[in-house]
């Protein structure tokens, strides 16, 4: 096989739109290798053990006695979360607050389904509302640099305001609905830069704001990542990791037993992110985050290669409705198509362009694979 | 190419909007050499009688509609007061309709209306189909359309209804004449069936 | 048979979306044109929609986020907040809004309703009553969210819009506004025997069935909430939500009587 010409992996379907993709002399690509050498060994899904799930329940349980909650869960209505909450109070007899952040673009399905779940559950729902007119302002500035993760603004704002809420409240546990299961394989930082860099965020907007961020909640990573954890004790958690996790096993259980609304791709739980995965990021820069999706699928057996080559022959998008999209997401940031269109056509600028505190994340990555704590990871 | 007339009254945009969902052309004709192309009319229209009557006669639409209509048969669907003006005439006004239906436009009688409140119709209710038309296809019926009116529709002719509904009494909310339509409710307001019915009249 | 209509009222203040408390301390909860668009997607009813700035500011009304929920609507929309003109009415009409709300104008100017209706249609002019309880018991209309007190009788004025001719009658109580513990139904009470023409209640509903007691009650009545269908629970999560589907039900089963 001629490897210098090799554009896809053998093994899952990431390419060489990801630039730093190598290949070995299998024509493997070294997301997959990662997946089978560092992670599989430490998680290893067929021999996954109940008892050390069960035990974080004790520890969860114990941590919140006497509290109204024990632990918080973000939930963005989305299949991971919403099964992850399934999973805590009914195996895991956990009581969670369900946390979730209104950043504007809920979709009618997203809204519906955080319902069904807190009702047929019964559990208490907190929300945070994000200042409209900053996020708008805070949005715009990340379409107008130039970079591919303009949808920094909202994840940011997620975990910003979890980590503040649970400092705020002295909630030791989060959980949230990442997992192996479905994104072993992740997103490369030069599709996805860190969406916790502050630094980052602050300067795009110096740059490109037009008002000031009053209300934004803003986090940063040595806070959330050392402060947090350390000092404060409040640890984040993936149950999910602890168990065999089927998606769609898991969105067929969520539809009966909860009447949960199937969203057609992941992520569509927001409009924005839905529009952002599926047009700009592929149309614009050439990602496209199935590539990522599917991989994650592939190699835990969740779908074959072929089927993956087949769905991404077709676009991300959906042709029928993107130039509807396309307006609505316009009209909804207060600018005309034409404008939009101008930023898409606008030069492709990186990260490395603007103020980031990548270096620090490269140290506390190293740390944290060195004492064997984190497997994988972004590069 | 829909036509949707737009002579000041009615709202035509939501009007387009969901043609423009639909994908399905559609343009706005306020002027007569705007027709051309145009294969289906949407004539909408609120508030009073004769100030629709008079807008319309003051476009210079009328006669090139006349035509279009009456002579040539091209389909043409009127919603709300763009359904009422198509009769002779009007307990609301003192002008004369177009007169495309042997019609009368006439105040509810608040006497039968046993209940408050009394006028005007306001609200969601449900539509009694006539016949099995094409332009009915896929309407939920029980879930109905939005009113909003005090005046209703009279056909003298019962061929003329293709559908009623109960305020008081049974009246006239849908009427078919040929290539003639007209509905007393808001489609454009009235979610899935009001799309529907767009869509349906779109492909007839 | 006509069915009663359940109504989510939204109010805007500096752009955004907000619930009050008795009319006091507004809470952000978010996005107008989201919020619309949400309620669209669930197929609610009807929508009504207040600006709270513009008769306090002596603004104009906000015609280009009146135009963007207006596009967002596929159902009946009204819309309150400054509104003082016929021609301000024709415009907000224009933009596809089928009803017009007046408040503060009416009351000092009921003339300017009749002025309006010849424009857009009697069936399109809406009277929005702020109503307080007085500590001797009585019925106060008040304006500018709820810092002026109008001196005049609120029957007596009820009657007078009846004889004037308007669409629909809007009675919105701010004792129990956002208190979420049911409807002033003393006050509905008394209203109802006064008009014949349609009556909206706005102010206290705290979940589905003081809105179905409402209706079975009166069976043809406007039953509108804002906290109801923007809160969720006991941390008051914003989620934007409508009636349940079995509620729905019973609401057009009892409309078959």
């Amino acid at each position: 096989m001629n490897i210098e010409k090799q554009t896809v992996c053998v093994s899952c379907v990431m390419d060489t739109t990801d630039s730093k993709i190598t290949f070995d002399e299998k024509g493997v690509c070294d997301h997959c290798n990662t997946y089978f050498h560092d992670i599989l060994p430490k998680w290893n899904p067929e021999g996954l053990d109940d008892k050390e799930l069960y035990e974080l329940a004790a520890k969860i349980k114990k941590d919140g006695q006497g509290k109204d909650f024990d632990c918080i869960m973000g939930m963005s209505g989305g299949i991971d979360s919403s099964y992850l909450l399934y999973l805590a109070v009914e195996k895991l007899g956990l009581r969670p607050l369900v946390f979730h952040v209104d950043a504007g673009w809920n979709s009618q399905e997203a809204v519906n389904n955080i319902e069904r779940m807190v009702d047929g559950l019964g559990l208490d729902l907190y929300t945070e509302v994000i200042n409209w007119e900053e996020m708008k302002d805070l949005q715009l500035s990340f379409f107008k640099s130039g970079v591919s993760h303009i949808d920094t603004p909202q994840d940011h704002s997620f975990f910003a305001n979890m980590y503040k809420f649970a400092d705020k409240h002295g909630v030791k546990n989060i959980l949230t609905g990442g997992n192996y299961s479905t994104e072993c394989i992740r997103n490369p930082l030069e599709w996805m830069y860190y969406q916790s860099d502050s630094r980052q965020l602050m300067d795009i907007h110096s740059k490109f704001g037009s008002s000031p961020l009053k209300n934004y909640p803003v986090t940063n990573i040595l806070w959330h990542k050392v402060y947090l954890p350390y000092i404060k004790g409040i640890k984040v958690t993936r149950p999910l990791d602890y168990m065999v996790y089927n998606k769609e096993d898991a969105t067929q259980l969520l539809e009966d037993k909860f009447g949960y609304q199937r969203y057609p791709q992941k992520h569509f739980e927001s409009r924005f992110t839905r529009f952002y995965e599926g047009y700009w990021l592929p149309e614009k820069f050439g990602f496209d985050t199935r590539k990522v999706q599917y991989s994650s699928l592939i190699v835990t057996g969740q779908m074959t290669r072929e089927e993956a080559l087949e769905k991404l022959k077709l676009p991300a998008y959906d042709p029928e409705t993107i130039d509807e999209d396309f307006e609505f997401i316009a009209n909804k940031l207060g600018i005309s198509i034409d404008e939009l269109r101008g930023y898409f056509n606008a030069p492709n600028k990186t990260y490395k362009d603007y103020k980031n505190q990548q270096s620090i994340y490269d140290v506390g990555a190293k740390v944290m694979r060195a004492l064997g704590m984190e497997k994988g990871g972004k590069r | 190419m829909i036509g949707i007339i737009d002579y000041g009254s009615g709202n035509i945009q939501a009007i387009k909007n969901i043609y423009k969902k639909l994908k399905i052309e559609c343009k706005f004709v306020s002027e007569p050499n705007q027709l051309d192309g145009v294969d289906e009319i949407i004539l909408p229209g609120v508030g009073a009688f004769d100030e629709a009557m008079t807008q319309l006669n003051k476009s210079g639409l009328r006669e090139v509609l006349d035509l279009m209509v009456l002579e040539q048969k091209v389909p043409v669907l009127g919603v709300c007061v763009g359904m009422q003006i198509m009769a002779e005439s009007s307990d609301e006004g003192k002008l004369a309709g177009l007169g495309w239906f042997d019609a009368q436009v006439k105040l509810f009688d608040e006497n039968i209306i046993n209940h408050k409140p009394k006028l005007p119709h306001m609200g969601w209710n449900e539509i009694q189909p006539k016949s099995d038309h094409p332009i009915l296809t896929s309407i939920n019926f029980e879930k109905g359309y939005y009113f909003l009116h005090s005046y209703y529709f009279e056909c003298h002719d019962e061929n003329d209804v293709l559908a009623t509904t109960y305020y008081g009494d049974a009246f006239h909310c849908a009427v078919n004449k040929g290539n003639i339509y007209g509905f007393q409710f808001h489609p454009e307001k009235s979610h899935s069936n009001g799309i529907n019915l767009f869509k349906n009249f779109a492909e007839l | 048979m006509l069915r009663s209509r359940v109504i989510p009222c939204l109010l805007v203040h500096s752009k955004g979306l907000v619930k009050t408390v008795k009319f006091k301390t507004p809470k952000y909860v978010g996005d107008p044109i989201n919020a619309v668009k949400i309620f669209n997607e669930k197929e609610v009813d009807e929508l009504i929609v207040l600006d709270v700035d513009a008769t306090v500011n002596d603004v104009e009304p906000n015609y280009q986020m009146i135009e963007h929920l207006a596009n967002e609507s596929r159902m009946p929309l009204c819309y309150g907040g400054g509104v003082k003109t016929p021609e301000q009415a024709r415009k907000i009409i224009k933009l596809g809004v089928e009803k017009v709300a007046l408040s503060s104008e009416a009351i000092s100017t009921p003339k300017v309703l009749v002025d309006i209706a010849n424009i857009i249609g009697r069936q399109s002019v809406v009277v929005v009553l702020d109503i307080k309880k007085s500590l001797f018991g009585s019925y106060e209309i008040y304006t500018h969210n709820g810092k002026k007190k109008v001196k005049k009788n609120l029957f007596e004025f009820i009657t007078e819009l009846e004889a004037i001719g308007i669409g629909e009658l809007v009675i919105n109580s701010i004792d129990n506004d956002g208190v979420m513990k049911g409807y002033d139904l003393a006050l509905i009470k008394k209203v109802r025997e006064h008009v014949s023409v349609p009556l909206t209640v706005l102010g206290g509903a705290g979940n589905a069935d003081d809105i179905l007691d409402l209706i079975d009650e009166y069976k043809i009545i406007g039953a509108s909430a804002g906290s109801l269908f923007v809160f969720k629970g006991v941390y008051k999560a914003v989620l934007i939500n409508y009636l349940p589907e079995l509620a729905l039900q019973k609401i057009r089963q009892i409309s078959q009587t």
